[in-house]
């Protein structure tokens, strides 16, 4: 089932990404080589020989929604730039994405050659007679693949991420297991697995009660009640590699495990401790209204979780797949 | 109530760690356990646990990343927008859901960009934070605990935790409705 959700989000990326490109430059979104009349504000216009100068395109919300057909844009855009110009009066453009700027060019710039500037020609460009400001026509450099070079991107900076996140594990993993072997030693794990006995048996049927993957379990469960994300999870993959230790085919899941992924993926949880912070910081009146519902919620989807994989477990076709293959045992044993 | 109970959760999460780490090693200490050595013993496949979930991280990761950035949950969402009558949730909090699973970094920005739209209180704020509150990353869970112990075959793992986040998703609304009905 996996293959199929993983392919499916690969494949949908995919065409979607295709399709919106496509569409884009058929609809030609992003205006390519079509000139934009604009007013350019600057205090010190070039007069003479100066080619540099510091000001800002001028647009009002209605020319903007217009030229590219949208209604997105509602106030006036005053988008800071660099203007360079030559003798004859035309020249090039730069602009670096500020707050101002309009939605529409942040998107473009994301896509455009430096990152998060756009930059264009300038057709023609005529000086007012105080030199307050300049008509002027300009061009914005070809907008092309926009979803194509954003799907590049995020496939690499997701492949980051992942390792980022892998070695960010390595120290709170080697704490945890360090601390939960003390603790296996000195017979606590027995004494806290004995206590919860009657629960365990029913949930893990397949584990004995007094093995170290139910203290695993408790204590990965307990971790994740309180909301310590950084002691879960260490907890949590030791639960998975005592619960590997029984499992008869190595590389297949065993109904022990995805009971246990269950209880974890519910997201049971007293306290909210994320979703409370970020509604005290845009200003909640009441952070803690959550508690309750979330309590409720998280308590009904494990509850659902751990039903669905009972019931599941028993499907001929999913317990198939856990009976071991006499004819090749060495192959699932690579990995 | 609401308010002795969260002070109380929270003294315990503070206390947790600290009393943990005395008592593990306290009470190996008194049962003989050279709990210096232990901990070293047991320390050292922590390197390879986490180098172990790379290969399944990444390949987790990447697609959903793909599949954020190439813009095809905005597909999915118009797709499903209609349904979302059905069960009298409001369709401003579907990508929320849609999200939860998939990306926790994804659906905390959504939960943030509909709690300053709407407003933390409102009931698609408290309906946001809920949803974001009750629930956990099942792909990346997914990801990395069976990539710990190298299982390539999760059986019926995906149904279970898509199931479960249905459920929860349903729970949420029921109870956000009941509680703060629009």
């Amino acid at each position: 089932m996996l293959n199929y959700i993983w392919l499916f989000l690969i494949v949908i990326a995919l065409v979607v990404g295709v399709g919106k490109d496509i569409t884009d430059e058929v609809r030609n979104t992003y205006r390519n080589d079509t000139p934009l009349e604009v007013i350019f504000i600057s205090s010190q216009l070039p007069s003479g020989t100066a080619t540099r100068c510091e000001g800002q395109i001028y647009l009002t919300a209605k020319q903007y929604n217009d030229f590219y057909a949208i209604s997105s844009q509602l106030e006036e855009v005053k988008q800071p730039a660099v203007l360079s110009l030559n003798q004859n009066k035309t020249g090039s453009f730069i602009f670096a994405c500020t707050e101002v700027t309009p939605t529409l060019w942040k998107d473009m710039a994301q896509s455009a050659s430096g990152k998060d500037k756009l930059t264009g020609k300038v057709e023609r460009i005529e000086f007012s007679d105080d030199h307050g400001w300049a008509k002027a026509t300009i061009i914005l450099e070809p907008i092309r693949y926009v979803k194509l070079k954003a799907i590049t991107q995020a496939a690499i900076d997701f492949a980051n991420v992942a390792v980022e996140i892998a070695f960010g594990l390595i120290g709170v993993m080697a704490l945890w297991l360090g601390l939960i072997k003390v603790a296996e030693e000195a017979g606590l794990v027995k004494i806290l697995t004995k206590l919860l006995a009657p629960m365990t048996k029913r949930l893990f049927p397949d584990i004995p009660s007094d093995h170290p993957a139910i203290g695993a379990v408790i204590m990965n469960t307990a971790a994740n009640m309180l909301g310590l994300s950084n002691a879960a999870t260490p907890m949590g993959l030791k639960a998975m590699e005592e619960l590997n230790k029984l499992n008869p085919k190595i590389g297949t899941a065993t109904n022990a495990m995805i009971t246990f992924l269950a209880i974890n993926t519910g997201g049971i949880i007293l306290i909210p401790a994320t979703a409370m912070a970020v509604r005290a910081a845009v200003g909640s009146t009441n952070i803690g209204i959550i508690i309750g519902t979330s309590i409720f919620a998280a308590g009904c989807a494990t509850i659902t979780g751990i039903v669905a994989s009972k019931i599941l477990q028993r499907l001929p076709r999913y317990k198939r797949e856990l009976t071991v293959d006499t004819k090749k045992p060495e192959e699932m044993n690579h990995g | 109530m609401a308010d002795l109970f969260r002070t109380v959760i929270n003294f315990i999460s503070i206390l947790a760690i600290p009393v943990m780490i005395a008592l593990f090693l306290g009470w190996g200490f008194f049962k003989k356990v050279r709990v210096y050595e232990v901990f070293v013993e047991g320390a050292k496949d922590g390197f390879h646990t986490a180098i172990r979930i790379i290969p399944y991280l990444v390949a987790m990761l990447f697609a959903i990343g793909i599949f954020r950035a190439s813009g095809a949950m905005d597909v999915l969402i118009s797709l499903i927008t209609p349904l979302t009558n059905l069960i009298g949730m409001p369709p401003d909090t579907l990508p929320m859901a849609l999200m939860r699973p998939l990306s926790g970094s994804g659906s905390l920005g959504i939960m943030t960009e509909l709690m300053k739209v709407h407003g933390p209180d409102s009931f698609i704020g408290v309906l946001a934070s809920t949803l974001y509150g009750s629930s956990e990353t099942t792909f990346y869970i997914l990801a990395v605990y069976f990539g710990s112990v190298n299982i390539k075959n999760t059986r019926h793992a995906v149904p279970v935790g898509l199931l479960a986040d249905f459920a929860g998703i349903l729970a949420a609304v029921f109870i956000c409705r009941i509680l703060f009905g629009k």
